[in-house]
Protein backbone atom coordinates (compact mmCIF):
# COMPACT_ATOMS: atom_id res chain seq x y z
CA UNK A 1 0.00 0.00 0.00
CA UNK A 2 2.77 2.43 0.92
CA UNK A 3 4.72 1.70 -2.27
CA UNK A 4 1.59 2.22 -4.41
CA UNK A 5 0.99 5.73 -3.05
CA UNK A 6 4.74 6.43 -3.38
CA UNK A 7 4.60 5.35 -7.01
CA UNK A 8 1.49 7.47 -7.60
CA UNK A 9 3.19 10.50 -6.03
CA UNK A 10 6.19 10.03 -8.29
CA UNK A 11 3.96 9.72 -11.36
CA UNK A 12 2.09 12.91 -10.42
CA UNK A 13 5.35 14.84 -9.96
CA UNK A 14 6.68 13.48 -13.24
CA UNK A 15 3.53 14.50 -15.11
CA UNK A 16 3.57 17.97 -13.52
CA UNK A 17 7.22 18.51 -14.49
CA UNK A 18 6.47 17.23 -17.97
CA UNK A 19 3.59 19.68 -18.44
CA UNK A 20 5.62 22.61 -17.12
CA UNK A 21 8.55 21.64 -19.35
CA UNK A 22 6.27 21.36 -22.37
CA UNK A 23 4.71 24.79 -21.71
CA UNK A 24 8.10 26.46 -21.30
CA UNK A 25 9.43 24.77 -24.42
CA UNK A 26 6.36 25.81 -26.40
CA UNK A 27 6.08 29.42 -25.30
CA UNK A 28 9.42 30.68 -24.02
CA UNK A 29 12.55 28.76 -24.97
CA UNK A 30 13.74 25.28 -25.85
CA UNK A 31 16.95 23.45 -26.63
CA UNK A 32 17.17 21.73 -30.00
CA UNK A 33 19.86 19.71 -31.81
CA UNK A 34 21.25 21.02 -35.08
CA UNK A 35 21.44 18.36 -37.79
CA UNK A 36 23.49 18.69 -40.94
CA UNK A 37 26.27 21.00 -42.05
CA UNK A 38 24.28 23.74 -43.79
CA UNK A 39 25.16 26.22 -41.03
CA UNK A 40 28.87 25.34 -40.86
CA UNK A 41 31.03 26.74 -39.29
CA UNK A 42 28.52 28.45 -36.98
CA UNK A 43 27.00 25.08 -36.01
CA UNK A 44 28.50 21.60 -36.54
CA UNK A 45 31.81 22.88 -37.89
CA UNK A 46 33.11 19.36 -38.39
CA UNK A 47 30.95 16.68 -40.00
CA UNK A 48 30.93 14.45 -36.90
CA UNK A 49 27.74 12.42 -36.81
CA UNK A 50 27.79 11.57 -33.13
CA UNK A 51 28.10 15.02 -31.61
CA UNK A 52 25.48 17.44 -32.94
CA UNK A 53 25.48 20.97 -31.63
CA UNK A 54 22.63 21.87 -29.29
CA UNK A 55 21.30 25.42 -29.37
CA UNK A 56 18.93 27.55 -27.31
CA UNK A 57 15.87 28.74 -29.25
CA UNK A 58 13.83 31.62 -27.80
CA UNK A 59 10.19 32.17 -28.66
CA UNK A 60 9.71 35.70 -27.29
CA UNK A 61 10.37 37.06 -30.79
CA UNK A 62 7.04 35.55 -31.89
CA UNK A 63 5.04 38.19 -30.02
CA UNK A 64 5.94 40.94 -32.44
CA UNK A 65 7.65 39.09 -35.32
CA UNK A 66 10.41 41.70 -35.39
CA UNK A 67 13.65 40.26 -36.68
CA UNK A 68 17.02 41.76 -37.59
CA UNK A 69 19.39 41.06 -40.43
CA UNK A 70 21.64 38.19 -39.47
CA UNK A 71 19.26 36.51 -36.98
CA UNK A 72 19.47 32.72 -37.01
CA UNK A 73 15.92 31.33 -36.92
CA UNK A 74 14.07 28.01 -36.77
CA UNK A 75 11.23 27.75 -39.32
CA UNK A 76 8.84 25.15 -40.77
CA UNK A 77 9.83 24.02 -44.23
CA UNK A 78 7.47 25.49 -46.87
CA UNK A 79 7.34 22.13 -48.65
CA UNK A 80 6.82 19.93 -45.58
CA UNK A 81 5.32 21.44 -42.44
CA UNK A 82 6.62 18.59 -40.27
CA UNK A 83 10.27 19.49 -40.97
CA UNK A 84 12.00 22.33 -39.21
CA UNK A 85 15.07 24.06 -40.58
CA UNK A 86 17.64 26.40 -39.02
CA UNK A 87 18.99 29.17 -41.27
CA UNK A 88 20.04 32.80 -41.08
CA UNK A 89 17.79 35.71 -42.10
CA UNK A 90 19.68 37.64 -44.77
CA UNK A 91 16.96 40.01 -45.96
CA UNK A 92 13.76 41.40 -44.44
CA UNK A 93 10.49 42.60 -46.09
CA UNK A 94 11.14 45.38 -48.59
CA UNK A 95 14.85 44.63 -49.00
CA UNK A 96 16.49 44.02 -52.34
CA UNK A 97 18.66 40.88 -52.31
CA UNK A 98 21.27 39.92 -54.90
CA UNK A 99 21.03 36.30 -56.01
CA UNK A 100 22.93 34.34 -58.65
CA UNK A 101 20.34 32.48 -60.62
CA UNK A 102 21.57 30.29 -63.49
CA UNK A 103 24.98 32.00 -63.44
CA UNK A 104 23.62 35.48 -64.09
CA UNK A 105 23.11 37.97 -61.30
CA UNK A 106 19.58 38.82 -60.31
CA UNK A 107 18.08 41.27 -57.86
CA UNK A 108 14.89 40.32 -56.05
CA UNK A 109 12.64 42.37 -53.78
CA UNK A 110 11.57 40.51 -50.65
CA UNK A 111 7.73 40.77 -50.47
CA UNK A 112 5.85 42.21 -47.49
CA UNK A 113 5.62 39.74 -44.60
CA UNK A 114 8.39 37.49 -46.01
CA UNK A 115 12.12 37.04 -45.40
CA UNK A 116 15.09 35.58 -47.25
CA UNK A 117 16.96 32.83 -45.40
CA UNK A 118 20.30 31.26 -46.22
CA UNK A 119 22.61 28.76 -44.59
CA UNK A 120 26.13 29.91 -43.67
CA UNK A 121 27.56 27.01 -45.69
CA UNK A 122 26.35 28.03 -49.18
CA UNK A 123 27.77 24.91 -50.78
CA UNK A 124 25.43 22.53 -48.98
CA UNK A 125 22.35 24.44 -47.91
CA UNK A 126 18.72 24.16 -49.08
CA UNK A 127 17.45 27.65 -48.49
CA UNK A 128 15.74 30.63 -50.11
CA UNK A 129 17.99 30.25 -53.13
CA UNK A 130 15.93 27.14 -53.96
CA UNK A 131 12.50 27.76 -52.42
CA UNK A 132 12.34 31.55 -52.51
CA UNK A 133 11.45 33.96 -49.69
CA UNK A 134 9.42 32.42 -46.86
CA UNK A 135 6.52 34.01 -44.95
CA UNK A 136 7.62 35.26 -41.52
CA UNK A 137 4.66 33.30 -40.08
CA UNK A 138 6.63 30.08 -40.64
CA UNK A 139 9.35 31.18 -38.20
CA UNK A 140 9.05 29.29 -34.92
CA UNK A 141 11.89 30.76 -32.88
CA UNK A 142 15.25 32.53 -32.84
CA UNK A 143 18.56 30.86 -31.99
CA UNK A 144 20.45 32.86 -29.39
CA UNK A 145 23.15 30.59 -27.91
CA UNK A 146 25.05 27.39 -28.50
CA UNK A 147 24.74 25.26 -25.36
CA UNK A 148 26.60 22.07 -26.37
CA UNK A 149 29.44 21.04 -26.78
CA UNK A 150 30.88 22.83 -23.74
CA UNK A 151 33.93 24.18 -25.56
CA UNK A 152 31.69 26.05 -28.02
CA UNK A 153 29.16 27.53 -25.59
CA UNK A 154 28.48 31.14 -26.52
CA UNK A 155 26.31 33.74 -28.17
CA UNK A 156 25.30 33.29 -31.81
CA UNK A 157 26.49 36.43 -33.60
CA UNK A 158 24.41 38.43 -36.06
CA UNK A 159 26.46 38.50 -39.24
CA UNK A 160 25.27 38.67 -42.81
CA UNK A 161 26.66 39.52 -46.26
CA UNK A 162 25.89 43.24 -46.27
CA UNK A 163 27.15 43.67 -49.80
CA UNK A 164 24.27 41.55 -51.17
CA UNK A 165 21.41 43.32 -49.37
CA UNK A 166 19.99 46.82 -49.88
CA UNK A 167 17.32 48.15 -47.59
CA UNK A 168 15.85 51.47 -48.58
CA UNK A 169 13.60 52.57 -45.73
CA UNK B 1 -16.26 35.37 -44.93
CA UNK B 2 -19.94 36.27 -45.47
CA UNK B 3 -22.38 34.60 -45.36
CA UNK B 4 -20.84 31.86 -43.21
CA UNK B 5 -19.51 34.31 -40.62
CA UNK B 6 -20.70 37.85 -39.84
CA UNK B 7 -18.53 40.89 -40.46
CA UNK B 8 -17.65 41.27 -36.78
CA UNK B 9 -18.70 39.95 -33.43
CA UNK B 10 -18.80 36.23 -34.08
CA UNK B 11 -17.14 34.04 -31.47
CA UNK B 12 -16.04 30.65 -32.70
CA UNK B 13 -14.35 27.59 -31.27
CA UNK B 14 -11.14 26.50 -32.94
CA UNK B 15 -9.05 23.45 -32.19
CA UNK B 16 -5.30 23.35 -32.64
CA UNK B 17 -4.80 19.60 -32.94
CA UNK B 18 -6.00 18.68 -36.44
CA UNK B 19 -3.43 20.63 -38.39
CA UNK B 20 -0.57 19.02 -36.45
CA UNK B 21 -1.74 15.52 -37.35
CA UNK B 22 -2.49 16.41 -40.96
CA UNK B 23 -6.29 16.19 -40.66
CA UNK B 24 -7.02 19.47 -42.44
CA UNK B 25 -8.70 18.94 -45.80
CA UNK B 26 -10.82 20.54 -48.50
CA UNK B 27 -13.80 22.49 -47.25
CA UNK B 28 -12.43 23.08 -43.74
CA UNK B 29 -12.62 26.49 -42.13
CA UNK B 30 -9.12 27.27 -40.86
CA UNK B 31 -7.21 29.95 -38.99
CA UNK B 32 -4.09 30.92 -40.94
CA UNK B 33 -1.33 33.39 -40.25
CA UNK B 34 -1.39 36.06 -42.94
CA UNK B 35 1.58 35.79 -45.34
CA UNK B 36 1.51 39.58 -45.64
CA UNK B 37 1.52 40.36 -41.90
CA UNK B 38 2.57 37.54 -39.53
CA UNK B 39 0.85 39.24 -36.59
CA UNK B 40 -2.61 38.83 -38.17
CA UNK B 41 -4.62 35.63 -38.21
CA UNK B 42 -7.18 35.16 -40.98
CA UNK B 43 -10.20 32.85 -41.11
CA UNK B 44 -10.58 31.27 -44.55
CA UNK B 45 -11.71 28.04 -46.15
CA UNK B 46 -9.34 25.43 -47.61
CA UNK B 47 -10.37 24.96 -51.22
CA UNK B 48 -7.40 23.00 -52.55
CA UNK B 49 -4.71 20.72 -51.09
CA UNK B 50 -1.24 19.98 -52.50
CA UNK B 51 -1.37 18.56 -55.99
CA UNK B 52 -4.84 19.93 -56.75
CA UNK B 53 -5.45 22.01 -59.84
CA UNK B 54 -7.26 25.21 -58.93
CA UNK B 55 -9.16 27.32 -61.44
CA UNK B 56 -10.00 30.85 -60.36
CA UNK B 57 -11.25 34.07 -61.87
CA UNK B 58 -8.74 36.91 -61.95
CA UNK B 59 -11.44 39.17 -63.36
CA UNK B 60 -14.94 38.32 -64.66
CA UNK B 61 -13.60 37.55 -68.14
CA UNK B 62 -10.30 35.81 -67.46
CA UNK B 63 -9.71 32.65 -65.48
CA UNK B 64 -6.38 31.12 -64.52
CA UNK B 65 -5.41 27.59 -63.55
CA UNK B 66 -2.60 26.73 -61.12
CA UNK B 67 -1.40 23.56 -59.46
CA UNK B 68 -0.99 23.77 -55.69
CA UNK B 69 2.66 22.92 -54.86
CA UNK B 70 3.76 20.29 -52.34
CA UNK B 71 3.31 21.35 -48.74
CA UNK B 72 0.92 24.19 -49.65
CA UNK B 73 -2.84 24.81 -49.52
CA UNK B 74 -5.18 27.07 -51.49
CA UNK B 75 -7.48 29.12 -49.30
CA UNK B 76 -10.41 31.32 -50.24
CA UNK B 77 -12.89 33.42 -48.35
CA UNK B 78 -16.56 32.49 -48.73
CA UNK B 79 -17.33 36.05 -49.86
CA UNK B 80 -15.62 35.78 -53.25
CA UNK B 81 -16.12 39.43 -54.13
CA UNK B 82 -14.54 40.94 -51.04
CA UNK B 83 -11.92 38.50 -49.84
CA UNK B 84 -8.16 38.80 -49.96
CA UNK B 85 -6.95 35.21 -50.24
CA UNK B 86 -4.90 32.78 -52.34
CA UNK B 87 -6.25 34.43 -55.50
CA UNK B 88 -4.12 37.44 -54.50
CA UNK B 89 -1.17 36.08 -52.54
CA UNK B 90 -0.93 32.58 -54.01
CA UNK B 91 -0.91 29.17 -52.31
CA UNK B 92 -0.01 29.17 -48.62
CA UNK B 93 2.50 26.85 -46.93
CA UNK B 94 0.67 24.36 -44.70
CA UNK B 95 2.86 25.47 -41.78
CA UNK B 96 0.95 28.76 -41.62
CA UNK B 97 -2.27 27.01 -40.55
CA UNK B 98 -2.86 27.64 -36.84
CA UNK B 99 -6.12 25.76 -36.22
CA UNK B 100 -9.47 24.53 -37.51
CA UNK B 101 -12.74 26.34 -36.76
CA UNK B 102 -15.57 23.93 -36.07
CA UNK B 103 -18.23 25.60 -33.90
CA UNK B 104 -19.84 29.01 -33.44
CA UNK B 105 -20.71 30.15 -29.92
CA UNK B 106 -21.95 33.72 -30.51
CA UNK B 107 -24.34 35.20 -31.67
CA UNK B 108 -26.93 32.86 -30.14
CA UNK B 109 -28.93 32.52 -33.35
CA UNK B 110 -25.78 31.26 -35.06
CA UNK B 111 -24.96 28.75 -32.33
CA UNK B 112 -23.90 25.40 -33.76
CA UNK B 113 -21.46 23.68 -36.04
CA UNK B 114 -20.30 25.52 -39.13
CA UNK B 115 -20.76 24.08 -42.62
CA UNK B 116 -17.66 22.30 -43.88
Amino acid sequence: MATQSLLWNSVKKFLACGLIGLTISDRYASIVPVRGASMSPTFNPQARNFTDDYVLVEKFCLKKYEFSHGDVVVFCSPSNHKEKHIKRIIALPGDWIGTSHNSHDDVLKVPKGHCWVEGDNSASSMDSRSFGPIPLGLVKGRVTHVVWPPQRIGLVERVFPQERVSSFK
Amino acid sequence: MLPTLNLTGDVVLAEHVSHRIGKVGRGDLVLVRSPVDPRRILTKRVVGMEGDTVCFYVDPMYSQTTVVPKGHVWIQGDNTYASSDSRHFGPLPYGLIQGKVFFRVWPPDGFGTLEQ
